[in-house]
């Protein structure tokens, strides 16, 4: 038995746990590749020439996803905003889940789908959105909406988007290092520096985690996007003071197998639960189960029934 | 060695900064929720009388159509059972003139019926409800937050010196009632409508 101040807090510790493991890692990784990088090409190794350079790409790549995330994602979902009138039980639970969470009003959309599932996006609480298909709104009572909307809040209220971007800002500027440094050509001796014991240990190094890094770093990255489920989970919990709401969402979200049309593989991390179902979701073995972007749903429950 | 003690002073600076701010905005936090909850009741207080007028004076006018529909029923039941011609075309006469009144209102809510009513002033209440509680949730989180920095270590060191007292948050009465469980509450309660 926790109570929902300590679930929150576990949550919060378990989560800084993998992501400083991750930004140890990834600068691990960035210095070895760009050291055995700029051994490589003979210049003195600064390193912060290639690495700037990458980070550069990268960054500019992910930035207007980030920054436009809300539009972006309801432009290619097909979403339309919902009125009081229409989605009465939507627009107030919204409404009163944000009033109790401390933040602004989201700005509320519908998805015509009979597959149940909701997500919410936004770069900061002012700018968020959240969604919903009106499968979900018609298969939950409104105790089970207010767990699954106490969910998407608290994705919200902990910048998850924000976070989530970063990490795949890093995660691509390993992969663009490592994919630079694994295609430049091997050709023979240029520089008396690399035939030294050191050089070769670095460019060893550089090459292994140039092949390794991208992957790791990847795996560490849904690491992290599995942790912020659990700690979305026990703050809706926080909110709302009712899990039996959340894991009976949970329940009826997981009985149904219908997969979600409008969604693809860029967004699916955003959605509550996986989108992509399938007969084989169950049977996932241990290794594949390291890409999930969400926790099992067992897990999930057993979590939330240690808060009752 | 100098760098590395300055480095480590800027940084308990900083640390204290943010701490010291955070009490402060706390403090006007849990006031802005104090100020909600006020709103959410007056509002409560608004809507749940006019709510009411609006549904009864809904009921009503639906309930005289249908007492008048029942009354010219009966009319008509009793003029075919008399036989009359004349008190059968009377019958008939008081049915046709309700109709107006029936497409006025069939008209003017052409899905609204007397259980959709009751069932919407339900939601309503509900909601309302509900915005009074979450409001005070949201005192009562930011009052625990508060309250725990407070007495945690290393902020409690900030707290201290600024002598930040400890918030009440929502002023619950701490008498007995509150958290003794009385023996007729043991009782299942009854519901009779």
């Amino acid at each position: 038995m926790r109570n929902i101040y300590e679930a929150v807090a576990s949550n919060k510790r378990k989560s800084t746990l993998v992501i400083v493991f991750f930004i140890a890692f990834v600068t691990l990784a960035i210095y070895f590749i760009s050291f055995a990088f700029s051994l490589y090409l003979g210049y003195k190794p600064s390193a912060f020439g290639v690495f700037g350079l990458a980070l550069i790409i990268s960054g500019f790549l992910c930035f207007f996803s980030y920054y436009y995330s809300d539009r972006i994602v309801l432009a290619i979902s097909g979403a339309k905003q919902a009125k009081r009138n229409d989605f009465f039980n939507f627009y107030t639970v919204c409404e009163n889940l944000a009033l109790a969470a401390g933040l602004p009003k989201p700005k509320i959309y519908v998805i015509e789908d009979s597959a149940p599932n909701a997500f919410a996006t936004g770069r900061d609480p002012d700018h968020a959105v959240i969604c919903a298909t009106t499968g979900l709104l018609d298969k939950l009572n409104r105790t089970e909406l207010e767990g699954v909307i106490g969910h998407e809040l608290s994705h919200i209220k902990n910048y998850d988007v924000r976070l989530q971007s970063i990490v795949a800002v890093l995660v691509g500027t390993v992969a663009l290092l490592g994919d630079w440094f694994l295609r430049i050509r091997w050709h023979s001796s240029r520089d008396s520096d690399r035939r030294g014991n050191i050089g070769m240990i670095m460019l060893l190094l550089g090459l292994l985690f140039a092949i390794l890094a991208p992957l790791i770093a990847n795996l560490i990255k849904l690491a992290i996007s599995r942790r912020r489920e659990f700690l979305a989970d026990a703050g809706s919990v926080a909110i709302t003071h009712q899990p039996r709401g959340l894991i009976s969402a949970l329940k009826k979200i997981a009985g149904d197998l219908e997969p979600l049309e409008a969604a693809n593989k860029a967004t699916a991390h955003l959605y509550i639960v996986n989108p992509f179902k399938g007969k084989d979701s169950r049977a996932v073995s241990r290794f594949a189960s390291l890409f999930n972007t969400h926790p099992p749903l067992e897990e999930r429950i057993k979590q939330l029934e240690t808060m009752l | 060695m100098t760098v590395v003690i300055i480095a480590i002073i800027a940084v308990i600076a900083i640390w204290l900064v943010f701490t010291y701010n955070f009490f402060v905005s706390s403090k006007a936090r849990i006031k802005a929720a104090v100020q909600e909850i006020g709103n959410q009741l007056k509002r409560q207080a608004d809507l749940i009388p006019n709510l009411e007028e609006a549904t009864k004076g809904y009921l009503r006018h639906e309930k005289g159509i249908f007492d008048k529909l029942t009354e010219a029923r009966k009319a008509v039941a009793e003029a075919v059972k008399s036989g009359s011609i004349q008190k059968m075309a009377d019958a008939s006469a008081k049915v046709s003139s309700l109709i107006p009144d029936l497409r006025v209102v069939v008209e003017a809510n052409p899905e609204l019926k007397g259980a959709e009513v009751i069932s919407k002033l339900m939601d309503e209440l509900r909601d309302t409800a509900d915005k009074v509680m979450y409001a005070r949730r949201l005192l009562i989180d930011l009052t625990a937050d508060f309250n725990v920095k407070r007495v945690s270590f290393p902020s409690s060191l900030v707290a201290s010196i600024f002598k930040f007292e400890e918030q009440p948050g929502l002023i619950t009465p701490e008498d007995e009632d509150v958290t003794k469980v009385k023996k007729e509450e043991l009782k299942t309660p009854k519901i009779s409508i």
